[in-house]
């Protein structure tokens, strides 16, 4: 689970080693790929929301 | 690396010209508010970083186009990927954004903080004028383009402030602060002066809020900065910031001026009292659609001279002129326009152009529809 | 993309093979003008709806002049304001709708079968279906513009009450018209995503596939997401209008600015569709004209994913001058910065995959290369946008108009070109005229610029957008931008003579047209590729590591 986290991560930055890309289209199950991408998004949505409010104070 | 020092010279060039450019009206301006300056350090700050990884990206981008040339035997390597370096230019890039983000945050709070103001001033768009309302004082005008038509179709020479000119600019005292309260009473508009780093949105329904305090007497101009219909190009802005002494006194005739205006509507009027103001009214309010000669376009704009309905039904008339069309652009002058205006312009178009009714529509009567 | 081994011997695969008679009966495909009624192939379909993009291009442009003829000078000469604004709501509306889109559907439709080894699009009736739809559309479109009251005079963005309460009576017609150009490019995008996930060779993963296809992918999920928001709001207008409904009526209850809520929900994406396939064209081009591999092949990937991810929670920085709460802005301003880190890693790339490499410059290269510098530039102008309390200045000024000039013109269009010059061997089988290709290359170079980097300077000095007439301040800026605005456009028609020259003869292309790092599918097929390719998949095979 702490890979496709990890993987994910690394699609939201862009930035992945060819060896993980190949490992996780090898061996990876894409629907825990589209389910933690989903709710990654939902966190990356809820963490600007909080750093705004913060910000708006 | 002779490749980057012609780039960093580019860059100091570059530099040279925009400080002429500053001087010529190519940029932003610095303004004279209490926040344009710091809005305009914001836009410098983007900008010299833009140009800095302008700098660097081009620069690498083209010692390749020239160093790894096909032509001169250019063998190309084999590397396709480099985790290291791609994680350098994704962390970089973001802590830039950060960097850049904490004094947009801090600028963007104190543009949200219209408290304390010592004057408020509501601003409503109009299809295709502003009205502002020195709000609690009782002085409200209207603020129209100036600039002679016969300039626009080039019929006469134009002027230094052509199209950025206006018959009564929006007075305002400097080193006070001033709230805004932004509206519409038809589709939406953008009040914008660029030296005074405000741009707010006129929305029909909603109130919106700016503020600026106004550092430096002098006249600044601007104009709708929002798609508003046809004569979109046409409603400038002119504020004239005075000093506050002048301003008090500015503010008082004013608002004699209204008081006895208010005095006037119980009194009878003559006819040609009447079409004599009301014939300004109409050429600055009603002519930008029903025409000067008040032939109307059709089918959006309606005649006005001949038309059956007006010069038979006054009652109609009068009533459009006050309610408006509602689902057309006719608006409300309900609140746009005093009982004496209203009056005058209504007496106009009933009797010019042939409309000859001979009707005079008295003020009295005019305040007493408005209290209904 | 990987070198890959491409399958031989390829002429095999080709329509001569099927029909020879390998048993698949073909019917006679109708004559005349009934055959590109009825087509139901790709590349043809691919075709017309290329041509289509290209004439609109046209009418589009000519709109575009006579905008850039008004304001050639200050004061009002050539047209009235009424039919200046329908002027540059029709260039809008016709650029973005049915020039840039169809476009990038047309190449698509061309080479996305031919890239991933499929026979034909997933669903072909559906296919001749959407492109049909589309000269309905925009001849409707058009024809407001002879009805009374003339066309949509409010802006692409058509912003109400403006577009309702106070529009022309055309405008019902040009929201029937968005209609039917929406269900087009939604059963469009079904198709693509329909051919893409099924009918790729035996053995070529989704990460195996060349980035155009990828793009695509990405840009047709992005299509089905947001067309049915602008069939939404379009159709709350409709009912504004012609029901008596309130939606965005003030007077009547209703709220003005929830329309633009909608519409930028779906304008941000649709801003991303337009650029996304031309990111994966230019990534196609810069390996081949590089003779090395795209650097970061999955980053790529993953940065299109991610900036199509954010691409839906940055709509708010249209709005910045609405009157947001605060919260609400900073929202929209650090999500849309972010936005920067992706397209960032893709310029970065592309820079990367020169770097070291050994570069020609083949007219598909020049437009790509233009592609990367300009369209950084419009990126730039793009950060600068972001920053909330800067926006203030730049909203609704000529510095916008600037910026989403630099990455439409000489981003999406370049692309385009980019990509016409480089698939043009394998339509017609000729290389296109190399001269004449850089004559057009360098005047639409010299016409972009000339016509879009004034208006930065314009912008911020204080010229509002959609103006008739202006202040004689911007004079200058002005005068420039028309000069090149009739550069740009006039060296367009050289790209047609190019076309047509292309296709009547020319230097004979060999099906890999640009040499041996131009590995993807399409290079293994004959040109000019003949009517019926694929029909047995070819054997997709990985590069070895």
């Amino acid at each position: 689970m702490w890979e496709v986290v990890k993987s994910v991560l690394a699609a939201f930055l862009g930035v992945q080693r060819e060896q993980q890309r190949l490992k996780d289209f090898e061996k990876g199950n894409p629907v825990a790929f589209i389910a933690v991408g989903i709710v990654m998004g939902a966190v990356l949505v809820g963490l600007i929301v909080l750093v705004a409010s913060l910000a708006a104070g | 690396m002779r490749t980057l020092l012609v780039w960093l010279a580019g860059g100091l060039t570059l530099v040279g010209s925009s400080q002429v450019a500053l001087a010529n009206g190519w940029n932003m301006p610095v303004g004279v508010s209490t926040l344009s300056g710091e809005i305009y350090g914001l836009h410098m700050t983007i900008f010299w970083i833009c140009v800095v990884i302008g700098v660097v990206v081009f620069g690498v981008m083209f010692y390749s186009l020239f160093k790894f040339r096909h032509s001169r035997g250019a063998k190309a390597s084999n590397f396709h990927e480099n985790t290291t370096v791609e994680v350098i230019w994704t962390i970089v890039p973001l802590l830039i954004l950060v960097g850049m983000a904490v004094p947009a945050t801090a600028t963007l709070q104190k543009i949200y903080d219209p408290s304390e103001a010592e004057l408020d001033v509501m601003v409503t768009g109009q299809q295709w004028r502003w009205r502002y309302e020195y709000l609690g004082e009782d002085v409200s005008f209207i603020s129209n383009l100036a600039t002679p038509r016969a300039q626009i179709n080039g019929e006469e020479a134009r002027g230094e402030h052509y199209l950025l000119e206006v018959d009564e600019p929006l007075v305002l005292p400097v080193n006070r602060k001033v709230r805004f309260l932004f509206t519409s009473d038809d589709v939406m508009h953008a009040w914008w002066v660029p030296q005074l780093a405000v741009k707010q949105d006129a929305i029909p329904g909603f109130v919106n809020e700016n503020w600026v305090e106004i550092q430096e007497p002098g006249i600044y101009r601007g104009q709708c900065a929002e798609l508003c219909g046809v004569d979109h190009g046409f409603m400038p802005i002119v504020v004239h910031a005075v000093e506050e002494e002048e301003f008090d006194t500015w503010l008082a005739e004013r608002k004699e001026a209204a008081a006895e205006e208010a005095m006037g509507i119980d009194r009878e009027w003559e006819m040609d009292e009447l079409m004599e103001r009301g014939e300004g009214i109409y050429s600055s309010i009603c002519a930008s659609c029903h025409q000067p000669e008040g032939q109307g376009s059709p089918p959006a704009f309606p005649a006005l001279a001949g038309n059956e309905q007006l010069i038979s039904d006054k009652d109609w008339h009068v009533n459009k002129v006050i309610n408006g069309v509602s689902g057309s652009a006719m608006p409300s002058f309900r609140n746009t326009l005093n009982p004496v205006e209203l009056a005058s312009v209504l007496t106009y178009t009933r009797n010019a152009w042939g409309n000859d009714t001979g009707e005079v529509v008295q003020p009295a009567e005019i305040a007493e529809r408005l209290e209904e | 993309m990987a070198p890959k081994v491409p399958p031989q011997p390829t002429l095999e695969q080709s329509s001569t093979a099927a029909e020879a008679g390998h048993g698949h009966a073909h019917h006679a495909p109708p004559k005349g003008i009934l055959r590109w009624l009825l087509t139901t192939n790709h590349k043809e379909i691919g075709t017309l709806y290329l041509i289509f993009s290209l004439t609109m291009f046209f009418i589009g442009g000519i709109f575009a002049l006579v905008v850039r003829l008004e304001l050639f000078q200050p004061g009002l000469q050539f047209v009235r304001p009424e039919f200046f604004n329908q002027m540059t709501t029709m260039h809008g509306l016709i650029m973005v709708f049915a020039a840039v889109m169809p476009a990038f559907t047309g190449l698509a439709n061309w080479m996305i079968p031919l890239q991933i080894g499929a026979p034909d699009m997933a669903l072909p009736r559906l296919n001749n279906f959407s492109f049909w739809l589309l000269p309905v559309a925009f001849c409707l479109l058009l024809s407001t513009l002879l009805m009374p009251g003339g066309g949509p005079n409010f802006g692409w963005t058509f912003y109400a009450p403006l577009s309702t309460t106070y529009a022309p009576p055309s405008t019902t017609f040009f929201i029937l018209s968005l209609h039917i150009a929406g269900i087009s490019s939604i059963l469009g995008a079904i198709n693509i995503i329909a051919t893409i996930l099924n009918m790729r060779a035996p053995g070529m993963r989704l990460m195996d596939m060349p980035l155009f296809v990828w793009t695509w992918l990405i840009t047709a999920f992005l299509l089905i997401a947001v067309m049915p928001v602008l069939a939404g709001v379009i159709t709350m207008m409709l009912m504004d209008i012609n029901f008596g409904t309130s939606f965005f009526n003030a007077a009547g209850g209703g709220d003005p600015v929830l329309f633009q809520h909608l519409f930028w929900f779906f304008g941000h994406p649709e801003v991303y569709i337009m650029i996304l396939p031309a990111f994966g064209i230019v990534s196609a081009i810069i390996p081949t004209f590089s003779r090395k591999r795209l650097f970061g092949y999955a980053s790529m990937v993953y940065a299109v994913a991610a900036i199509a991810i954010l691409s839906f929670v940055v709509w708010g920085h249209h709005m910045f001058a609405v009157g947001m709460p605060l919260v609400g802005q900073l929202f929209f301003m650090y999500a849309t910065m972010l936005i920067a880190v992706p397209t960032g890693v893709k310029v970065f790339n592309w820079v990367a995959t020169m770097f070291r490499g050994s570069i020609s410059f083949e007219p598909p290269m020049l437009f790509a290369l233009a592609f990367v510098v300009q369209f950084t530039i419009g990126g730039f102008s793009g950060l600068m946008l972001a920053i909330a309390p800067a926006d203030f200045q730049y909203h609704d000024t000529y510095f916008v108009v600037a910026h989403f000039h630099y990455v439409l013109v000489p981003g999406a269009i370049f692309a385009i070109l980019a990509g016409a010059y480089y698939w043009l061997p394998k339509w017609t089988g000729h290389y296109p005229n190399e001269r004449l290709s850089q004559w057009h290359f360098w005047l639409s170079v010299i016409g972009v610029n000339l016509t879009f980097f004034p208006m930065h300077f314009s912008g911020l000095a204080g010229m509002p957008r959609r103006i008739p007439d202006y202040a004689l301040q911007f004079a200058d800026f002005n005068l420039a931008s028309s000069l090149g605005a009739f550069i740009f456009g006039f060296s367009q028609l050289l790209f047609v003579a190019l076309i047509v020259l292309c296709v009547r003869g020319g230097k004979k292309a060999p099906a890999q047209a640009w040499g041996d790092y131009a590995t993807d599918l399409e290079w293994s097929v004959p040109s000019p590729a003949p009517l019926h390719t694929f029909e047995t998949p070819p054997t997709f095979e990985r590069p070895a590591h």
